[in-house]
């Protein structure tokens, strides 16, 4: 009883922001709106946030990844593809009964960890790092993009699933639950809203505890000084590593989700531009913490969206500036800046 | 409140419940005015907005105004899915024009069905698309194809080399392009894909020069790709080339010195160039309104005789803008409208449209003679090919290779 | 003289590349390399060189001042970046990406909002030549001279020159340099604008060959990039090799399978360089000399 009284008291701790009820309370208000909001909205705007969720399980692996373990992937996107891709062909051949949709979801998160692991291995105990890293995920991301954007001809298909290249692949099911008496489908709407905002809650959770268990204290301590970790005795590699494969199999349940969301999933997910985005969205809330990563992430694409609908031609000038802004005046990011200030103290005076 | 300012209040309540008699018809429209594509996709948003004009100033469609819902989608796939959504669901769209690339299209398909919807797609693409919400205004290869290759065969000659941009219409028209040549007892002296955003072509115009063909037939895009001709042209090279993209789409005869582009023939539904007075007092009419437009190309004409299309449809159907009624109009196979480019109609089957193609040639002074022009060409692949939407609905593209099956 | 004919031809296409690497990764290889500033609009500053160029061929100027127009303006606009917003980024290279991304936005859509979708090319001078079955454009040929020069420049510049020397003081120990006297700031911003006038160049000779639209710098990109890293730290020691090794690389598959393989190679080929000289090209050339 009490190691899981201690496994949970993980959730607070040095390296993840808030700890006391000036914390809980608030954010506690906003799962509350969270949940209930949708009684109270349109089918639009509840597939439009949960839109947004989707992305927020790959800015949480980059928060991860880069925030807590220094390590700047640009592959994010790759695996989101590896993730939706995936989907596409499990539930493609397979269908959509008997709880196969969650077998693929699964089946998904778990071959993105498995690259990821060839991948790190690769990276990590090729001592690769800083921006030769970056170059490395960059290079992989959009060798997957020019690769899948020439699989249009009919030979390209893996059991019924024709890759179908630049145009991608679409009419996959959406995620399915069975059930007795008929199974629940759940295309973008109320019911994926809650499915998707869960998965959120207990990602969100668990990375907070994470982080602040030994595993993650020993990561920040890699971050701060590669070196001195090493020669305490730690393998930076490992740590690194596990790292690397948590945060890319949690970009491969982005690609899942957001999959499942629109029926549709394209090798433009995996371009140059798309690598970019997750970093700029972690970058304005936040790296250093997970709620202010998520949270910025959150308002950075809320934000972005309003500003096409509502800017017309200037939209992508005014996101320019807000990012130019933003690096020059809250470099630590946005969010963290608010929490600094409201919060009146540094993450590691708790 | 007295009894006066009462009655005064009331008749200004029943004037204005009559007036708002007429919802207007709300037509969305997500088109990229940004990014890659926004050269040759800002046109189309104003062939819209000429045509909204036009109908709305003779009384609108079935006396309801036309409303213009805009969206730019920035050439993302994302923004696509994001925005269908959002005209769909929150602006409550009767129909929404929509899409530049085959990508984007397949992003929004899946919404587009899932929330009934009724979308146009006004581009020209590699066909085969099968689903009854979709009605697509855009050329086909068949009707490009099989009026271009034989008629430069016999001009050139039977061998013939392709490059093609490396995706789903590239590897199609040329698959298309492969085919007919056959047919027509010609020889594939080779065929090149190059990945999209390639802008450097050295190699490729060594390839071409070494398997000496009679004319190449250039299906690039992008703008990226169309770096091609520049760089051929200064490597020497000066083959006759055929295409159905270019031109048409990216006006590169504008953009290019000449005679980077002379002797390039091009089938295309529509150009600014064509001279029949139709044509000439479409684009005196577009100039007036949007007289710094670069260009006007098939895609833009494509759009506006769109929105005159969907008045047919809507009046056609007693004026209601429910899609079993909109395809119930469509099934009687007399949706027609005189454009630009010549009558058009809708074919039931399939729900794409015939066209008059004209065959463009580039002279080495850039501009444009018309040898020869096919009137009324069907898009006759998806009905042969055993589809018909009148009977099904498949809700998916079809490709050569990948046929409907025919009906037993 | 077929076998000369076919070795010429060989070589032509490896220069193609190698100088396509080289004249894309200069002006981020100097910026990047020196400076620590990785710069996510590098595609734009190539675009205003070759918009710039394009601008002053209408206005009358013949070819090669027209690209030193277009150059020395992106030069300028570099300068002003630098003041503006960059100089407040040193030492924290993984900001400037989030920032650099911000300007690439604005210019590009500035761009476009300003000048429209498209610009009118200047056209390729000079023609081609014919050796045995094929012929190649002359300008081709001027486009690797123009790498070569350039290289040889910019080694000149830094090794040789007393702005050189100053910009690699200041940039490895600013602090020593500021108390010698140098005056950092100007330095600073002198050295980035050179970084953002050589993308101009890079634009401006290009401008002849390609489409002109305010995303064309983007075909450039990633080539720049991988070209850098795979340079390494030292600019001189690293790009030349890194861009002929890469281009020899992409040459070679394109024309044995095509467009899209030499694009494969090229990237494969990043990835396994990376993986076996984790410090890139020039770490390696380093630890082998000491």
């Amino acid at each position: 009883m009490s190691r899981l009284r201690e496994f949970f008291s993980r959730i607070n701790g040095p390296q993840t922001f808030g700890s006391g009820p000036r914390f809980w309370i608030p954010l506690g208000v906003l799962l509350l709106i969270a949940y209930v909001f949708p009684l109270f909205s349109d089918d639009y705007t509840i597939g439009n946030v949960a839109y947004f969720f989707t992305w927020l399980f790959m800015a949480a692996g980059l928060c991860l990844m880069w925030g807590y373990g220094g390590t700047l992937s640009f592959g994010q996107t790759a695996f989101f593809g590896i993730g939706g891709y995936t989907y596409g062909i499990v539930t493609l051949n397979f269908g959509a009964d008997n709880g196969v949709t969650i077998y693929a979801l699964v089946a998904s998160v778990l071959l993105g960890a498995i690259v990821a692991t060839l991948l790190g291995y690769f990276l990590f105990y090729g001592r690769i790092n800083g921006v030769f890293l970056g170059i490395v995920t960059l290079a992989v991301s959009i060798l997957l993009e020019r690769f899948m954007a020439q699989t249009a001809g009919p030979q390209w298909r893996i059991g019924e699933a024709r890759l179908n290249g630049f145009n991608g692949m679409n009419g996959m099911p959406a995620l399915t639950i069975p059930w007795p008496g008929g199974d629940i489908s759940l295309p973008a709407g109320a019911g994926f809203y809650y499915v998707i905002l869960s998965i959120l809650l207990i990602v969100y959770f668990g990375i907070r505890i994470l982080v602040n268990s030994r595993f993650g204290n020993i990561l920040v301590a890699i971050r701060e000084n590669p070196q001195r970790a090493e020669m305490l005795g730690y393998d930076v590699r490992r740590f690194q590593l596990g790292a690397f494969v948590i945060g890319s199999a949690l970009a491969s349940l982005s690609g899942v989700f957001y999959t499942c969301w629109g029926q549709y999933i394209t090798p433009s997910s995996m371009s140059l531009t798309s690598a970019a985005l997750p970093i700029v969205w972690v970058a304005i809330g936040g790296r250093g913490d997970i709620t202010a990563s998520l949270l910025g992430a959150l308002l950075t694409l809320a934000v972005f969206q309003t500003l096409t609908v509502n800017g017309a031609q200037y939209a992508l000038i005014m996101m320019g500036v807000l990012l130019l802004v933003n690096v020059l005046t809250a470099p630590e990011g946005l969010i963290l800046q608010l929490f600094r200030f409201r919060f009146k103290l540094s993450p590691r005076s708790q | 409140m007295t009894r006066l300012s009462l009655i005064t209040a009331l008749s200004g309540i029943l004037i204005s419940t009559s007036l708002a008699a007429d919802p207007p018809i709300k037509i969305g429209v997500l088109e990229d005015q940004s990014g890659d594509f926004a050269l040759a996709t800002i046109c189309k948003v104003h062939g819209i907005q000429l045509a909204a004009d036009e109908i709305n100033a003779k009384g609108g469609i079935a006396g309801r105004p036309i409303q213009l819902i805009i969206y730019d989608t920035q050439s993302d796939n994302t923004r696509y899915q994001e925005f269908m959504r959002r005209v769909l669901q929150k602006d409550k769209a009767d129909v929404v024009f929509a899409g530049f690339s085959s990508a984007s299209r397949e992003a929004y398909r899946p919404i587009v069905d899932q929330l009934h919807g009724l979308c146009f797609y006004n581009n020209q693409y590699e066909g085969g698309v099968c689903d009854a919400n979709m009605i697509v205004t855009g050329a086909v290869p068949e009707q490009q194809f099989s009026t271009l290759i034989p008629w430069m065969m016999e001009k050139y000659g039977k061998k013939v080399y392709t490059i093609a941009a490396n995706y789903n219409f590239g590897q199609i028209s040329a698959e298309w392009v492969r085919n007919i040549v056959k047919q027509n007892g010609g020889e594939m002296v080779g065929e090149e894909f190059i990945p999209l955003g390639v802008s450097q072509f050295s190699q490729t115009i060594k390839n071409i020069q070494a398997a000496k063909p009679d004319f190449v037939v250039t299906l690039l895009v992008g703008t990226a790709q169309s770096s091609y001709y520049e760089q051929a042209r200064a490597g020497g090279l000066e083959l006759p080339m055929a295409s159905s993209v270019n031109v048409g789409q990216g006006y590169e005869h504008k953009r290019f010195k000449p005679p980077t582009l002379a002797n390039m023939y091009v089938t295309t539904n529509y150009i600014e160039e064509i001279d029949t007075p139709e044509s000439k007092d479409f684009v005196k009419r577009w100039r007036a309104k949007f007289p710094n437009e670069p260009y006007i190309n098939q895609e833009g004409e494509n759009s506006y005789l769109a929105v005159y299309l969907y008045k047919e449809m809507v009046e056609k159907a007693n004026g209601s803008t429910k899609i079993p009624d909109i395809r119930k109009a469509i099934a009687t196979g007399g949706i027609s409208f005189d454009a630009p480019e010549g009558k058009v109609t809708i074919d039931p089957k399939s729900q794409h449209m015939s066209h008059t193609i004209y065959l463009a040639k580039v002279n080495d002074d850039h501009s444009i003679s018309f040898p020869k022009i096919w009137p009324d060409i069907k898009p006759y692949w998806l009905g042969e090919a055993g589809a018909d939407l009148t009977k099904s609905n498949p809700h998916t593209q079809y490709t050569p290779s990948d046929p409907p099956k025919k009906a037993e | 003289m077929d076998i000369a004919s076919a070795i010429f031809g060989f070589l032509y296409q490896i220069g193609d590349a190698a100088a396509f690497l080289v004249l894309a990764s200069a002006g981020l290889a100097v910026v990047f390399g020196m400076m620590g500033v990785i710069n996510m609009a590098h595609g734009e500053f190539i675009m205003f060189g070759a918009y710039g160029t394009a601008m002053a061929v209408r206005a009358g100027l013949p070819l090669p001042l027209a690209i030193a127009a277009g150059s020395l303006a992106t030069g300028v606009i570099g300068v002003i970046i630098e003041r503006l917003v960059i100089c407040r980024l040193y030492g924290r290279p993984l900001d400037t990406i989030v920032a650099t991304w911000g300007i690439s936005l604005i210019f590009s859509q500035g761009t476009l909002i300003l000048l429209g979708s498209s610009f009118p090319g200047a056209g390729t001078p000079l023609g081609s030549f014919t050796v045995g079955a094929y012929s190649y454009s002359w300008y081709r040929l001027i486009l690797m001279l123009a790498a070569i020069v350039l290289l040889v420049g910019l080694w000149l510049l830094v090794n040789r020159t007393r702005f050189g020397i100053l910009a690699r003081a200041t940039i490895q120990m600013p602090q020593m340099a500021e108390a010698l006297g140098v005056k950092t700031r100007v330095v600073y911003s002198l050295t980035f604008g050179l970084g953002a006038a050589l993308a101009g160049l890079t634009g401006g000779l290009y401008a002849p060959t390609m489409t002109m639209v305010p995303t064309m710098g983007s075909t450039f990109i990633l080539e720049a990039f991988v070209t850098v890293v795979v340079g390494g730290a030292d600019v001189f020691l690293g790009t030349a090799p890194a861009a002929g090794a890469l281009g020899i690389t992409k040459a070679i598959f394109t024309s044995w399978q095509g467009q899209l393989t030499g694009q494969i190679a090229l990237l494969v080929a990043v990835i396994l360089v990376i993986r076996l000289l984790p410090r890139g090209l020039s770490g390696w050339i380093l630890k082998e000399r000491s």
